[in-house]
């Protein structure tokens, strides 16, 4: 039976996992993911999870014990915030390229320096170019449900990918909220066993991660850019089975809140799309047609879904929470491939962006009311001004 | 958590060569250099393990050239792993078949998992990763091939260099004339010393194959963690001619540059202790690494030496060596 309860970002990771049967899960303590583990470390010790919890000695270590668990046919989960996402930057792209699919869970959280507990979209984000899956959520309800799709998605044999499952540090990991926790039925409908490819075994012997020619380099590297083609498709298919059989109305890519006949709208990812949603509803009362797309998935990145979604719009702003120091727009790192997505079209909206809710600060309401002033100005004088504005200052 | 019984292996000890397994789990068709001590080594720990193992093999010299175009010589299992995490990956290869047997998914022998590593990726930037497997108790043989610098990326020195020696990063010169001016890690003693869970620890060269294998065996006969160094000598970082690589082992040996010992709960067993040690020139002297030293330098290395194996014929460790600080002679 499908259980309602009420519970916290990382609590419902934790449940996650284990409706997952994870079976090594490797920890390290940072706040805000340490949560996560401290919930498996109490599942694996009163014996409701049949799994090896094992202490990695940093982030380093996690990610590589997790590689030699999957590359050995186990389901392994591990997670992080901060700068331990940073520590671990070396596995990333031997993970992704060796196709071992295991999952990390994320409670994002500012870099140093200096120290700061808040959450942040720039740790995980730093990664988003080594070939994880990578999505934020906006609730903890949707923390499981993506600890449970992520794994369907990366361990189907057609993508084989590690999946970065993100939430907001505090906003989602450290405040509860209503979880529908699927029935055990559900999952093994949703989730087949983990099938591992080639594992390391005594019995065919295999090997994993020779060296290469550089002439051989370049077919492979292809080779890890086209599964991204794939991995939309099984993204669809996972989400309308996921839809289907726990009751869900998720959009597999983008959530899309009154955009249909938008003038103006807010692009922006995870918790930060709670406010959002109430400030448009309030900014419609006033007469300004305003909706808000939420992004699902940063990899792949939905490029002709935001298209359709967003083409119509005269004005976006984008929402940033990270931060792309020198780069092309000076802010974030959302807002160039936004843009990049929609130039094709023959008629683009304009789009510039806001530097919001960095260092963990909430982004409030009146920020929402300010956005919205920017972009119907843009609207109304058919020009982007600035690229970006940086908020709370 | 409920006792459950693996079914790990005991491998019996090689009475004589005779006994020794004719199949080669580390097969030719691999571009190592002519005279390469880590090959021969590796050859013979792979022939030592058997078909039921897993070898986790970190960058240096033994992924370099022996993986070369998609190819590889092992006949059993292997996995790259960073230079840096050899131990940390093979915790979760470990992880992941003890779940396998208790959940029923693997009901055969437990593999022998084995972390073939160069000294770097032991005890420099690799020891991080090993101490936290062998705190953590996983039954994982760690075994350091030492070439005694990083030969992969050119001959840059590591923390087993010896004292004098010229690396590409310690080139000898006016200021610096030894070269080398510290003096080396010391890699079972840092295992033994902080690692409780750790009861079988042994150090042998490539010069002693039959010593050598049996260390292999008994290694992975323990239920858990367990520590090789292994001498594996190296013509193109050394200097010395390809055909000596077994005669350079066998003289560090000779010259108390080398000792052989296995160390099992807290009790060390000493073996192949010459009645008379050779000077250390007589080691010194064969490799270019060492050409440049003036006498006082080679008194420095030989006070080194002596100052170490003063205890081994009481079967007690060795003592840890004195002068690190950058000195001139």
């Amino acid at each position: 039976m499908a259980k309602e309860l009420i519970m916290t970002g990382c609590r419902a990771a934790a449940e996650g996992a284990k409706a997952a049967e994870v079976e090594v899960i490797c920890s390290f303590p940072i706040r805000p993911y340490t949560a996560i583990m401290m919930e498996l470390a109490k599942m694996v010790a009163d014996g409701e999870l049949n799994a090896e919890f094992i202490h990695g000695e940093g982030e380093h270590a996690q990610l590589s014990v997790v590689l030699g668990a999957a590359a050995s046919g186990a389901r392994a989960y591990t997670g992080s915030s901060g700068v331990g996402v940073t520590y671990a930057m070396e596995i990333y792209s031997p993970m992704a390229g060796g196709r071992y699919p295991a999952q990390m869970a994320i409670a994002d959280r500012t870099l140093d320096p200096p120290g700061d507990f808040g959450s942040e979209h720039t740790d995980a984000m730093c990664t988003r170019d080594q070939g994880w899956l990578l999505g934020w959520a906006d609730s903890p309800q949707e923390v499981y449900d993506n600890t449970l799709i992520n794994y369907r998605v990366g361990e189907d044999h057609r993508v084989m990918l590690p999946q970065m499952v993100c939430q907001e540090g505090y906003f989602v990991s450290h405040i509860p909220d209503k979880v529908i926790l699927g029935d055990q039925s559900q999952v093994k409908k949703f989730l087949p066993p983990y099938r591992p490819i080639g594992p390391l075994s005594t019995t065919k012997p295999v090997s994993h991660g020779p060296q290469i020619r550089p002439d051989q380099g370049a077919p492979m590297d292809a080779m890890r850019a086209a599964v991204f083609l794939d991995v939309p498709k099984v993204i669809e298919e996972a989400t309308a089975d996921f839809n289907r059989i726990f009751g869900r109305n998720y959009d597999p890519f983008v959530d899309q809140y009154k955009l249909a006949d938008a003038e103006i709208a807010f692009f922006v990812m995870g918790a930060h799309a709670n406010t959002c949603r109430k400030a448009v509803d309030r900014l419609r009362k006033q007469g300004v047609k305003a909706g808000m797309a939420r992004l699902r998935w940063v990899r792949p990145w939905p490029t002709h879904q935001l298209a359709n979604a967003l083409g119509h719009v005269k004005a976006i702003g984008v929402v940033e929470t990270s931060t792309s120091y020198g780069g092309a727009m000076r802010g974030g790192n959302l807002i160039h491939e936004l843009r990049a997505s929609l130039y094709d079209l023959d008629q683009r909206p304009l789009v510039t962006s806001f530097m919001a809710g960095l260092g963990g600060e909430t982004i409030w309401p009146a920020d929402f009311d300010y956005m919205a002033k920017v972009l119907t100005e843009m609207v109304k004088e058919k020009k982007t001004k600035r690229y970006v504005y940086w908020i709370g200052m | 958590m409920q006792a459950f019984n693996y079914k790990f292996q005991q491998l019996e000890p090689l009475k004589s060569f005779k006994r020794v397994p004719v199949p080669e789990m580390y097969v030719p068709g691999h571009r190592t250099c002519a005279g390469c001590g880590p090959a021969l080594n590796y050859r013979l720990v792979a022939k030592a393990a058997g078909k039921e193992t897993i070898f986790i093999g970190p960058t240096g010299c033994m992924y370099v050239a022996n993986s070369s175009y998609l190819c590889t010589p092992y006949a059993v299992s292997w996995i790259h792993a960073q230079i840096t995490n050899g131990g940390a990956v093979a915790s979760g290869i470990e992880a992941a078949f003890k779940v396998a047997a208790r959940k029923g998914r693997n009901t055969g022998v437990f593999p022998n998992i084995i972390v073939m590593a160069g000294d770097g990726g032991s005890v420099d930037i690799g020891l991080q990763a090993m101490s936290g497997m062998m705190y953590r108790n996983h039954k994982v043989l760690f075994i350091c091939y030492d070439n005694e610098s990083y030969a992969n990326t050119g001959i840059q020195t590591s923390p087993t260099t010896p004292y004098g020696a010229k690396t590409t990063f310690t080139p000898p010169g006016k200021e610096i004339p030894e070269g080398k001016v510290l003096f080396p890690k010391d890699p079972p003693q840092l295992v033994i010393g902080g690692h409780p869970a750790v009861k079988y620890v042994a150090t042998t060269t490539i010069a002693h194959p039959l010593d050598l294998m049996n260390k292999v065996r008994k290694a992975l006969s323990q239920p858990g963690p367990t520590f090789l160094h292994m001498l594996a000598t190296c013509p193109k970082g050394w200097l010395f001619p390809e055909h000596l690589t077994k005669e350079m082992a066998r003289l560090a040996v000779e010259t108390g540059m080398w000792t052989l010992y296995e160390w099992e709960n807290g009790t060390y067993k000493y073996t192949n202790v010459p009645k008379k040690y050779k000077p250390v020139n007589e080691y010194m002297k064969h490799q270019g690494r060492f050409a440049h030293l003036k006498p006082e330098h080679i008194a420095k290395m030989q006070a080194f030496v002596d100052e170490k194996i003063k205890n081994v014929k009481q079967a007690i460790a060795v003592a840890a060596p004195v002068p690190t600080a950058r000195q001139k002679a």
